[in-house]
């Protein structure tokens, strides 16, 4: 295991000495607080008639979270992106890929960064949210502990498999532009919608609700169990077979 | 017999319709500096990816230290690299590049491990500066630093002269004898043979992929080496006449009827003179000059091309 330390070592380096890493989620913060503030400015009662600036803060993240494109992802798309093609383009995995295992483990050290770069996120949308909704809602309400917690660990793990999805297609693209432009359909969910009409079109399931972007910005009742497996399911199903094809594809890929 | 460091056996890759490198074979022994000499899109740098642990083989085997590489990296892990160009982070400097590489190896105390390394390349002085700073010269010494840093036993270096000043020409060569020196096995690829006739002590040759020649360095002068190519009937009997009318030491038999004479202050007419003299017959001599870079050309089937 010690060689699978040391890359995630060297990766945590990286990851730390990182402007980029700062610098969007610097922008991310200041555009969330300025966000809400152009909420309380435009502010219409969504359909059941409540306002965003009365909900605590569990419902405002859903209601965030809901829409399309969503900024959390919009950001983790770009790092994921650039996390990986920053070092492909450099040629700097050239420097360590020959050592044992290296292949598996370098994906295994990128998949922990991403979720790293994704508990960041949701650490700075708390803290902007909080800080955004105390001085313009002036309601800084959390509502249910319990409930706050199984939302955010449910969309944690959600986010993270979404990482994970961006990651294993840029290791396939191996060009960011490309990655960038898939992962901006993957954000705006015309996959997931696409397969939802067609779904409703041809039989009567609702197998598309378990896709990952239709998971993460469907408005779920968490009390629920069966509403937490369902996440659970969806979250843990993407990030094994993306997992699975990214380290399949390292161990195999010939690189330039 | 010296130990085999690395050996490969009809090793062959193929990219979907372009055969990179075809059933290539040959031994590097512990010690040597083996140059791999090809013209550009030969496949030099795809096999030595082979050999280093970048890219799959379609075929063949790789024996490292003794050892089947296959499912089995281990063994790469005693190589240290510089294939085609160095892979740092652009943004980042000298100092922060290696030690990002040396986290990764689990290398103990790195800081001095690094600065020996960046004086041995000449760089302890621009530690600091950003990498995308470098010249094509500082990044291909910081390649070296980068390839050395595990400590290997052999380094893979992949026209490591690419881009360079003659100073820099110069320094990289010095580097690598040094190494050598120090008991490192180096494989070394170029398309100058005359630039790595200075340092290699074995080479091959490979043209579209396939290698044509393996040939040592004193076979090589020999191969290049200025000479009399003497073609006569009996061989054994004009080698007397040789030696003693001629005081000819230096030649070799190639045939009964053909003798390369590389003993230079002899003339031609001279030579003629004392067969005609004997009754022997000459069918043919030749005075035969060949520069290294015609050697090659005439091995990879390009003679009369220019060749840099």
């Amino acid at each position: 295991m010690n060689p699978l330390i040391n890359l995630l070592k060297m990766e945590f380096n990286r990851f730390f000495t990182n402007n980029m890493m700062y610098i969007l989620l610097v922008i991310f913060m200041a555009f969330q607080v300025f966000g809400i503030f152009m909420i309380k400015q435009y502010e219409q009662p969504d359909q059941e008639g409540i306002l965003l600036s009365t909900m605590n803060e569990s419902q405002f993240i859903q209601a965030m979270l809901s829409q399309t494109p969503s900024w959390v992802m919009m950001y983790i798309m770009v790092f994921s992106v650039y996390f990986y093609m920053s070092e492909y383009n450099a040629g700097f995995y050239k420097n360590y890929i020959s050592m044992k295992n290296a292949r598996i483990y370098s994906v295994i050290s990128k998949i922990l960064i991403l979720g790293l770069f994704t508990l960041l996120m949701f650490i700075v949308m708390l803290v902007s949210d909080l800080i955004g909704r105390a001085i313009f809602f002036e309601n800084a309400a959390i509502g249910d502990l319990q409930y706050f917690f199984k939302l955010l660990v449910g969309q944690f793990l959600l986010h993270w498999a979404f990482a994970i999805v961006i990651l294993c297609i840029t290791m396939l693209l191996k060009n960011m532009i490309a990655s960038i432009i898939i992962g901006l359909v993957l954000v705006l969910n015309v996959f997931g919608v696409a397969v939802s009409l067609l779904e409703s079109l041809v039989w009567d399931l609702n197998l598309s609700s378990y896709l990952l972007i239709n998971t993460i910005v469907s408005v779920m009742d968490f009390n629920e169990l069966q509403t937490v497996i369902h996440v659970v399911i969806a979250a843990l199903a993407f990030m094994m077979l993306f997992s699975f094809v990214a380290v399949r594809y390292k161990l195999n890929e010939d690189l330039r | 017999m010296s130990e085999a460091i690395i050996e490969v056996n009809q090793l062959t890759k193929q990219f979907k319709s372009n055969r990179a490198v075809y059933n290539a074979d040959f031994k590097i022994s512990k010690g040597e500096i083996f140059g791999l000499i090809g013209k550009n899109g030969a496949g030099k740098s795809t096999l030595l990816k082979m050999i280093g642990g970048l890219i799959h083989p379609s075929k063949g085997e790789i024996h490292l230290f003794d050892h089947t590489v296959k499912g089995n990296h281990t063994y790469f892990e005693r190589m240290g690299l510089l294939i085609e160009n160095p892979g740092f982070f652009p943004n980042y400097s000298a100092y922060k590049n290696l030690e990002l590489i040396a986290i990764s190896y689990g290398l103990k105390n790195r800081k001095k491990h690094i600065f020996e390394l960046l004086e041995l390349v000449g760089l302890d002085k621009l530690n600091k500066s950003k990498v995308k700073n470098y010249s094509m010269g500082m990044k291909q010494r910081l390649g070296i630093a980068a390839a050395l840093l595990g400590s290997p036993d052999v380094l893979i270096l992949d026209e490591p002269i690419n881009g360079l000043d003659p100073q820099g020409i110069s320094e990289i060569r010095k580097l690598i004898l040094k190494l050598n020196i120090a008991g490192m096995t180096i494989l070394i690829s170029s398309h100058i043979l005359e630039e790595l006739s200075k340092v290699a002590t074995k080479y091959a040759i490979i043209h579209e992929g396939e290698i044509l020649e393996i040939i040592s360095t004193e076979e090589l002068l020999l191969q290049c080496e200025e000479r009399v190519e003497l073609e006569v009937d009996e061989a054994n009997i004009i080698i007397p006449l040789l030696e003693n009318d001629l005081n000819i030491n230096n030649y070799k038999v190639l045939t009964n009827q053909m003798i390369h004479i590389y003993d230079t202050h002899v003339e031609n007419k001279q030579i003629i003179n004392v067969l005609v003299e004997n009754k022997m017959a000459v069918h043919s001599i030749t005075k035969y000059k060949q520069s290294l870079e015609q050697y090659f050309l005439q091995r990879t089937g390009r003679e009369g091309e220019s060749f840099d």
